[in-house]
């Protein structure tokens, strides 16, 4: 073989790639951004108004406090659909936030998700506020604490099951189809580049269409992530506990 | 100068949060009173303890006089300054004038140093303690000294960075110790502090008490342990049945005691 014969056919092997990708990066990227984007707001949305939520129910006693209990139970089984229809019919034209103009954005999908973040976070955070021992309020209330420093105290005892709390909350976000599909429409521009399209849902468009091999790269796609968030926030968790600080 | 309950009259009730502290009855007055005009005082300096059998309300009292709770009649006092008759904000500066140290320990989950600091920490302004917490995310938070000098009291000054989860029940107890006394209150209400302690704990804790009081600390302690009142306690004040029935120096109480009650109870006698 000629020098030169050599070299086509090395040049033919280096154009051809080690692993072919069935799909183009910037495909997937926008995909998965699309996902973060809308389950990290939406799951922290849902943190800043569930806890202060569940300290509130979990520290006082009120009229109807076991159906309020209930509901917040009841709300982390409610059918992702028929949030996501009543999500659209929201912001719809003819629905009170019509003026909005939300009807397929990442802004509605940001809705659903809270709405269906806040009842699994509320009602896990509500039992890991009212598991801290009744003690260590007295504590704090004795050693000169304020209702804010008590309630800052419990929110730092209870601080694992508010992680599983938000874990919980971040999962039902992030592998959430129905509803998202509803709202958000599942759109992806010609250029490949996700607009509204979540993993979830271009893993059920990619299946539907036969191409199962990049449906199940979107699914490990998508462990992943829920495994690396799990995994940071374990992390922070244990970071805290070994400093042995954080704010209290 | 003085913390005193005057008159005071208080009923279980249900836990029904309001106005006051976590976890504490808000004083309903459907149920049988626990007890009945009771008045009790300490002077700063002094060490009064409460004694009586169990479930007699000592505990009670403690948290009346620690202002978890309003009683139902009569008052409670400090330094002159009615509390519940007070604004909410001078009341809180009332309450930061007493620590309380429970029979349990009830630390935090947190390094020994964070859990002695808490009380002095709560007492900053917020701004103060959100910089403070950012410093120690890059670890860069100094332990006031008052953290160390409580935590040497009770004989732990190099516990300050353990972790509170890994003390033993003594070394639990004399942290919380440090902890009430590390914000320097004027008053102290101990509630059967050393029931679960070994001899050797107990003497720590006796001795801080005595410590306390040297530095001007009024410090009332509520046990079962008669031979503790006697060792540490400058008057007994004794309650049994739904009352004071007895308060005098503790010589006197325990030679000579002037309730028929009183010498029943302290010669083993039950009386309820």
């Amino acid at each position: 073989m000629l020098p030169t014969d050599a070299l086509a056919v090395f040049a033919d092997a280096a154009a051809v790639p080690v692993v072919e990708f069935p799909f183009e990066s910037r495909y997937l990227l926008s995909t998965i951004y699309v996902s973060l984007y809308v389950s990290v707001i939406a799951v922290g949305l849902s943190t800043v108004a569930s806890v202060p939520l569940a300290l509130a129910v979990g520290f006082s006693e009120f009229r109807g406090k076991r159906l309020v209990t209930s509901v917040i139970n009841t709300g982390m089984g409610f059918p992702s659909v028929v949030v996501g229809l009543l999500v659209l019919v929201m912001v719809s034209s003819q629905g009170p936030l019509g003026h909005l103009d939300l009807v397929f954005t990442k802004r509605a999908m940001i809705i659903s998700q809270f709405v269906l973040a806040t009842p699994p976070i509320t009602g896990i955070a509500l039992a890991a506020v009212t598991g801290v021992r009744e003690d260590v309020r007295d504590a704090a209330f004795a050693l000169g604490g304020t209702r804010a420093d008590v309630a800052l105290t419990v929110v730092k005892e209870a601080r694992y099951g508010i992680a599983t709390a938000v874990l919980a909350g971040f999962g039902r976000a992030i592998s959430e189809v129905g509803s998202v599909l509803i709202v958000g429409g599942n759109i992806a521009s010609a250029n490949g580049i996700s607009k509204t399209r979540t993993l979830t849902t271009a893993i059920r468009l990619e299946a539907r269409q036969g191409r199962y091999e990049l449906a199940l790269v979107l699914g490990a796609v998508l462990v992943a992530v829920v495994l690396v968030v799990n995994a940071v926030v374990v992390r922070l968790g244990d970071s805290k506990t070994s400093a042995g600080g954080g704010l209290r | 100068m003085s913390l005193d309950a005057r008159g005071v009259t208080h009923a279980y009730a249900d836990d029904s949060g309001g106005d006051d502290g976590p976890g504490v009855a808000d004083g309903g007055t459907d149920a049988a009173p626990v007890f009945r005009d009771v008045s009790l005082s300490v002077d700063r300096g002094d060490v009064v303890a409460i004694i009586g059998p169990s479930g007699v309300g000592k505990t009670t009292l403690l948290r009346l006089l620690g202002l978890f709770a309003e009683p139902n009649e009569g008052t409670v006092a400090v330094d002159g300054t009615d509390a519940w008759t007070a604004a909410e904000r001078d009341r809180l500066a009332l309450r930061r004038q007493v620590g309380v140290v429970f029979q349990e320990a009830n630390l935090f989950d947190a390094s020994v140093g964070r859990n002695v600091e808490y009380g002095l920490r709560v007492r900053r302004e917020w701004r103060e303690r959100l910089r403070d917490e950012l410093r120690g995310l890059v670890g860069g938070r100094d332990q006031p000294e008052a953290v160390r000098e409580a935590l040497g009291v009770v004989g732990l000054a190099d516990y300050v960075d353990q972790d509170a989860s890994s003390l033993s029940g003594g070394e639990a107890q004399r942290v919380a110790f440090a902890r009430a006394l590390a914000y320097d209150p004027n008053y102290l209400l101990l509630d059967e502090p050393t029931s679960d302690l070994d001899p050797r704990n107990t003497a720590v804790i006796e001795n801080a008490v005595a410590d306390a009081s040297d530095r001007g600390i009024g410090t009332v302690v509520a046990t079962h342990d008669m031979n503790q009142a006697r060792r540490v306690a400058d008057q007994v004040a004794v309650l049994l049945g739904d009352g004071v029935v007895e308060v005098g120096p503790t010589d006197r109480v325990f030679e000579d005691p002037r309730d028929d009650r009183t010498r029943k109870f302290i010669s083993g006698e039950l009386v309820y």
